[in-house]
């Protein structure tokens, strides 16, 4: 087995950060429509922007491709035009990142639910770190800054984690996860007979 | 993408694309260090004069790509001003709290939101996204597998939308449509939409390793780019009118010149 990302690996997790890319252009505008309300029903749905980094992660189940995904959806979303310009990339390469390092953790081999969900929390603190360094969000007074915290972390889980293990699931049943996993060892042992 | 508006071709076209990137970044790194409301607000001008006079489309166009530059300055600014902290309290009602200093603080956020999604914009529309992958091969050493992807998969972007759209019209004629919540919905479009792209995209990764795209030698560019005189110019301008909006909002400050950030002592 080769070691590292092949160019198929490349490709196709581009091409999946892209097609996310195109969501979260769509998704911009949504979020900035429920913002005024100020009670951060927003956070609701920004685990949205961490899902590109799992869906790809389950897809093609290599190291680094949690990271390559989420940098290539913030610049994808980027070189549409994004409102929100140019923070996208270092938001996104920041929640790659701790999304990445979470997965490492576990040394890629785990794939359930709970790991998924935990590499959501870990882009979470991500988005939120930046957050505390570019938005003064430390300076909202506690209740409002307590519900910020706890409404992301609900959407984390609800999208990064949970949706996209559904999602992940369905594709695995219409058989194109085949194409891009890498061979286990059981499938050689299988040819050696 | 670039094809929706056309504009003339400026200057700002013609900059590298690796540094016109760079500088942006920087520009963003130091636009989250300013906590003075008088320099963001002349930081903003700034990049504002650059994107109405520099990209080269017409005041129309420009118009209608700032509109909801107004709904980021307004959402951005909002939650700040109504729920920040403070001490000198200007109005309260229920949980809503406007002070002074959340109020500035609020205002200093939605220039700063501003300025990033114009600096964005300025970028996005004045450069063209295989120029900047030819760039980042050539000045920043890019490996050409990760490039080549890159150009490959935005060369996908129409055929996807194309493809969302038949998926829409072919569950439309089934009568699946609009009776599910928003999960159920977007599930049922994202698994036919990412299971094809996930093909095609593997079908191309196969005949691009079939060509050599993925070999480490030493590759030659159909594209060669480089820098010019304009690339100093960009600098430049930066520079020099930053550093003016700087000593201005010093010697000359015409909003409240205080930290933003809230300071407990």
């Amino acid at each position: 087995m080769q070691k590292g990302l092949k160019l198929t690996d490349i490709l196709v997790t581009i091409v999946i950060s892209i097609a996310f890319g195109i969501l979260y252009k769509i998704w911009g505008p949504l979020y900035y429509a429920v913002k005024p309300f100020g009670l951060h029903i927003d956070q609701l749905i920004y685990g949205m922007w961490f899902m590109a980094a799992t869906v790809a992660f389950l897809i093609i189940r290599k190291p680094g491709v949690a990271l390559l995904a989420e940098i290539a959806a913030s610049s994808g979303e980027f070189l549409m035009g994004s409102e929100f310009g140019l923070e996208v990339l270092l938001y996104g390469l920041i929640q790659g990142l701790f999304a990445e390092f979470i997965l490492f953790a576990f040394r890629y081999k785990r794939f359930d639910l709970f790991i998924i969900s935990l590499a959501a929390l870990g882009s979470c603190a991500g988005s939120l770190i930046m957050d505390f360094y570019k938005g003064y969000i430390g300076d909202l007074s506690t209740w409002n800054l307590t519900l910020f915290i706890v409404f992301r972390i609900i959407g984390s889980i609800l999208f990064t984690g949970l949706f996209a293990v559904s999602i992940a699931k369905a594709l695995e049943a219409t058989g194109v996860t085949n194409l891009v996993r890498s061979s286990s060892k059981k499938d050689h042992e299988a040819l050696d007979q | 993408m670039n094809s929706l508006f056309s504009g003339k071709y400026t200057w700002l076209h013609s900059i590298n694309p690796s540094l016109k990137l760079l500088t942006i970044l920087g520009l963003f790194i130091l636009a989250i260090n300013i906590h003075y409301l008088n320099f963001m607000v002349g930081f903003s001008c700034v990049i504002l004069t650059l994107f109405i006079f520099g990209t080269g489309y017409s005041y129309k166009q420009l118009l209608l790509l700032s509109l909801p530059f107004l709904f980021v300055f307004l959402s951005t600014s909002s939650s700040m001003i109504l729920f920040g902290k403070g001490e000198t309290i200007l109005f309260k009602w229920a949980y809503i709290q406007i002070s002074e200093e959340s109020l500035i603080r609020g205002i200093h956020l939605g220039f700063r939101a501003l300025s990033f999604a114009i600096l964005g914009l300025i970028f996005a529309l004045t450069t063209k996204p295989v120029m900047l992958f030819y760039s980042l091969m050539q000045q920043l050493k890019l490996p050409p597998k990760f490039a080549y992807s890159f150009m490959a998969a935005i060369r996908l972007i129409p055929i996807m939308i194309e493809e969302y759209q038949i998926i829409i019209n072919a569950q439309r004629v089934r009568g699946i449509e609009q009776k599910n919540h928003l999960l159920k919905k977007i599930e049922r479009l994202a698994i036919p939409l990412l299971s094809q792209s996930i093909r095609r995209a593997y079908r191309i990764a196969v005949s691009m390793e079939a060509k050599r795209f993925q070999s480490n030698r030493k590759r030659t560019f159909y594209y060669e780019v480089g820098f010019s005189r304009n690339d100093l110019i960009f600098l430049c301008y930066f520079f020099v009118l930053i550093g003016l909006a700087y000593l201005l909002s010093n010697h000359y400050p015409f909003l409240p010149n205080t930290d933003v950030r809230y300071l407990s002592d």
